[in-house]
């Protein structure tokens, strides 16, 4: 099969319930809340109705990776990251590194939160702003 | 829900958890959790605006794990009615509060200066509002929402404007992106505590009981929600969708309640709204539906200048600032509603109360002195907006009462009869006929959420039913709706959760319930209500309707005086009072 991309695709039918991160969290996490999902509905102050959302870019040579002091979060073979949790340190480098802020943290256990692209979030959105797409390019990743 | 309580004292600036698991588990959580509370914390013979009268806000067992259990309870005295305030909000709230591990918020005391609370998880600070005390509603939620801003996390910003700074009693409290505890006054309650705003924000995340079957009651609710006839009309043109039907069975209060039909309807329906002025839907966190509609206004403020802002609209809205007051252009609608947004009234109160200004001024019953040399009449967006702005400002005796609600001004200024208020809270749009009197007189919030009143006179066109059974349902659906509001489920999905979703709900999460004890549940919260009201000092045998509303056409035709008795006596015998 070829490798999935997780890709925003329709920003602008966003309303903003996160049903996408209650859907990650509960399905990938078994947790009830949004704290767990590995993706994230933005909102911006005092702008109603105008929301981003930020999904993991499956980068091939992954910035977060790349800031991992400990060797825990490391480059995945297709594409996006692993995370061995016993090695990491929880500096929060790795969340800092992601210039569109796609990788999660979790404030619980104090590590970052990798996108395993299921496609769990996509499958609980009523307006269709997430798809799964087979090549990198296209699709608004912002 | 493990029923963890926040105490916060405002005077102290101090917060303390408590254990009240056993209010949680005997009363469910939300609505009826709260009653207890407000018995526990609350003097019913007290003044609302007093720093130790509380205000108290709680969620469900169902908040941020099932969808649309979106509604946060708050309970507290009313400034409006002076008695049991209640008023129950969407936005992110809910979530933030479930999220930070609180169950219920309880807040007492007088902050020394204008202030702002900050919960996040199990940490509370009382922060300083004073370079803030002032700004609008809309404004604040900015301010905060940068002061306040959490790496990838989502805060909740309840706050008020400048008509709960200056207490008036129709003032609300907006949560997040027009939200609202509307009704009966919270506004002024946390004004006269020297509180802006309430921001919450959690990290916790919930476990699950028994996770299979968690997901698989996710599922059924997710499927009803998304796919569901009933939850669309929610989504598409929203309530507003009511105006136009309302207006041609001759149920949409026009004109300060004088008929029933507005023939500007068609001018201001949900169509027309949706089809000139929509510009996106939004929601509550974890709603699928997505019922917030907001509409764009463009005015040009200069020669090819313009400002453009964004107003949310429904049903309600378009009743109490279009047909109540005669206006069947949208952008006047807009306008006032923008004004009134900002400064934080109860848009029901406020738009009750205007028409019955309108109407007092008509029958020479104000004079143009009173008015300061302002002539109000029906269908006068501009004078309507100058009404706001001299209110805001509080120019004259007259702008600052009209804040204070009908009941207040009919009784300082005359014209009770068609001062359109049931124990001092204003309706909302329906004329209906004799269920819904009913729902404003007998309902524990005076709202025509307390029951389903308005919903049964329309089926009446359809199809008779003998009044006793009007009555009954009407009553076992008030009992009903104590169950979804102690879940906090919002009401417009209460299609989508019946009794057996419910409780299969409730046992996924290790809740044990059934329906006998969620009846007994129900039953006993309604009664629960009525009693800290009568110890308020509401009389339920002794509310009336407003005399002009015997001689006017409703949907159902007149409102006889005898049958509303009929069905008032048959109310009490029902519910158990």
């Amino acid at each position: 099969m070829a490798v999935q991309y997780l890709r925003v695709v329709n920003r602008d039918q966003c309303i903003g319930c996160f049903s996408c991160m209650f859907a990650c969290s509960r399905m990938v996490r078994n947790a009830g809340g949004s704290g767990k999902a590995a993706l994230r509905v933005k909102g911006y102050a005092g702008v109603e109705g105008a929301f981003s959302i930020r999904v993991c870019a499956r980068c091939e040579d992954p910035d977060c990776a790349k800031a991992c002091p400990a060797g825990a979060l490391t480059a995945a073979p297709n594409g996006g990251v692993r995370l061995k949790k016993d090695l990491c340190i929880s500096c929060g480098a790795c969340v800092k590194a992601c210039a569109i802020s796609a990788l999660q943290w979790d404030e619980e256990e104090r590590q970052p939160i990798p996108c395993i692209f299921c496609g769990q979030c996509l499958k609980y959105c009523p307006n269709d702003v997430l798809a799964m797409t087979e090549k990198a390019e296209g699709g608004d990743r912002r | 829900m493990t029923g963890r309580t926040l105490h916060v004292d405002l005077a102290s600036g101090t917060g303390r958890l408590l254990d009240d698991g056993p209010v949680f588990s005997e009363w469910l959580g939300g609505s009826a959790a709260a009653t207890e509370l407000l018995f526990r914390h609350g003097d019913p013979k007290g003044d609302p605006l007093a720093p130790e009268s509380p205000v108290i806000f709680t969620i469900g067992p169902f908040s941020a794990l099932y969808p649309v259990a979106t509604k946060t309870a708050a309970l507290f005295k009313s400034p409006l009615s002076g008695e049991l305030g209640e008023s129950h909000a969407g936005g992110r709230l809910a979530m933030s509060l479930r999220e930070a591990g609180i169950d219920a918020l309880v807040i007492t005391g007088r902050a020394d200066r204008p202030s702002y609370l900050a919960i996040e998880n199990d940490t509370v600070a009382v922060k300083s509002a004073s370079t803030f005390w002032g700004q609008s509603a809309t404004a604040t939620d900015r301010i905060l929402r940068e002061a306040e801003s959490k790496t990838g996390r989502k805060i909740s910003v309840v706050r008020i404007g400048p008509a709960g700074e200056r207490l008036s009693p129709m003032a609300c409290a907006t949560v997040d992106g027009s939200r609202h505890f509307g009704r009966l006054g919270l506004g002024a309650v946390l004004g006269s505590k020297n509180l802006k705003a309430v921001v919450v924000s959690g990290t916790k995340t919930l476990p699950l009981a028994k996770p299979k079957e968690f997901k698989e009651v996710y599922d059924i609710l997710y499927d009803r929600v998304v796919r569901s006839k009933e939850m669309k009309k929610y989504h598409d043109l929203g309530t507003a969708a009511n105006v136009r039907p309302l207006s041609m069975i001759r149920g949409l209060p026009t004109r300060n309640f004088s008929q029933g039909n507005f023939e500007g309807a068609g001018a201001i329906s949900g169509e027309r709204f949706a089809e000139k002025f929509l510009v996106q839907h939004t929601a509550c966190a974890h709603c699928q539906c997505g019922c917030i509609h907001l509409a764009e206004l463009r005015e040009e403020f200069a020669p090819y200048h313009y400002s453009t802002n964004r107003v949310s609209y429904d049903y309600e809205l378009i009743y109490a600032m279009g047909s109540m007051l005669s206006l069947s252009s949208p952008e006047d609608i807009m306008k006032l509603l923008l004004v009134t947004e900002k400064q934080g009234w109860d848009v029901i109160s406020l738009g009750c109360t205007l028409a019955w200004a309108t109407e007092s001024f008509l029958r020479g019953n104000l004079s143009l002195e009173e008015t300061g040399g302002l002539s109000l009449s029906f269908g006068d967006g501009a004078a309507y907006l100058e009404v706001l702005e001299r209110t805001a400002k509080g120019q004259g005796a007259f702008y600052r009462d009209l804040e204070k609600g009908c009941a207040f001004c009919a009784g300082k200024y005359g014209g009770e009869e068609w001062a359109v208020q049931y124990g001092g809270a204003e309706p909302g749009g329906y004329m209906t006929g004799e269920n819904f009197a009913v729902t404003c007189m007998m309902g524990v919030r005076h709202s025509h959420l307390d029951d389903t009143g308005y919903s049964i006179d329309q089926k009446l066109l359809n199809a008779g039913q003998p009044l006793e059974d009007q009555v009954r349902a009407q009553v076992k659906e008030a009992q009903w709706r104590m169950v979804l509001n102690s879940l906090m489920i919002c009401l417009f999905a209460r299609g989508v959760y019946d009794e057996e979703v419910i409780l299969r709900g409730l046992d996924a999460l290790g809740l044990e319930w059934d329906a006998e004890k969620l009846q007994a549940m129900s039953e006993k919260a309604l009664l629960r209500k009525y009693e800290w009201k009568s110890l308020c000092g509401f009389d339920h045998r002794s509310v009336k309707i407003p005399e002009k509303m015997y001689s006017v056409q409703t949907a159902t035709g007149l409102i006889g005086r005898e049958s509303l008795e009929e069905r008032l006596r048959l109310y009490r015998k029902f519910a158990g009072l």
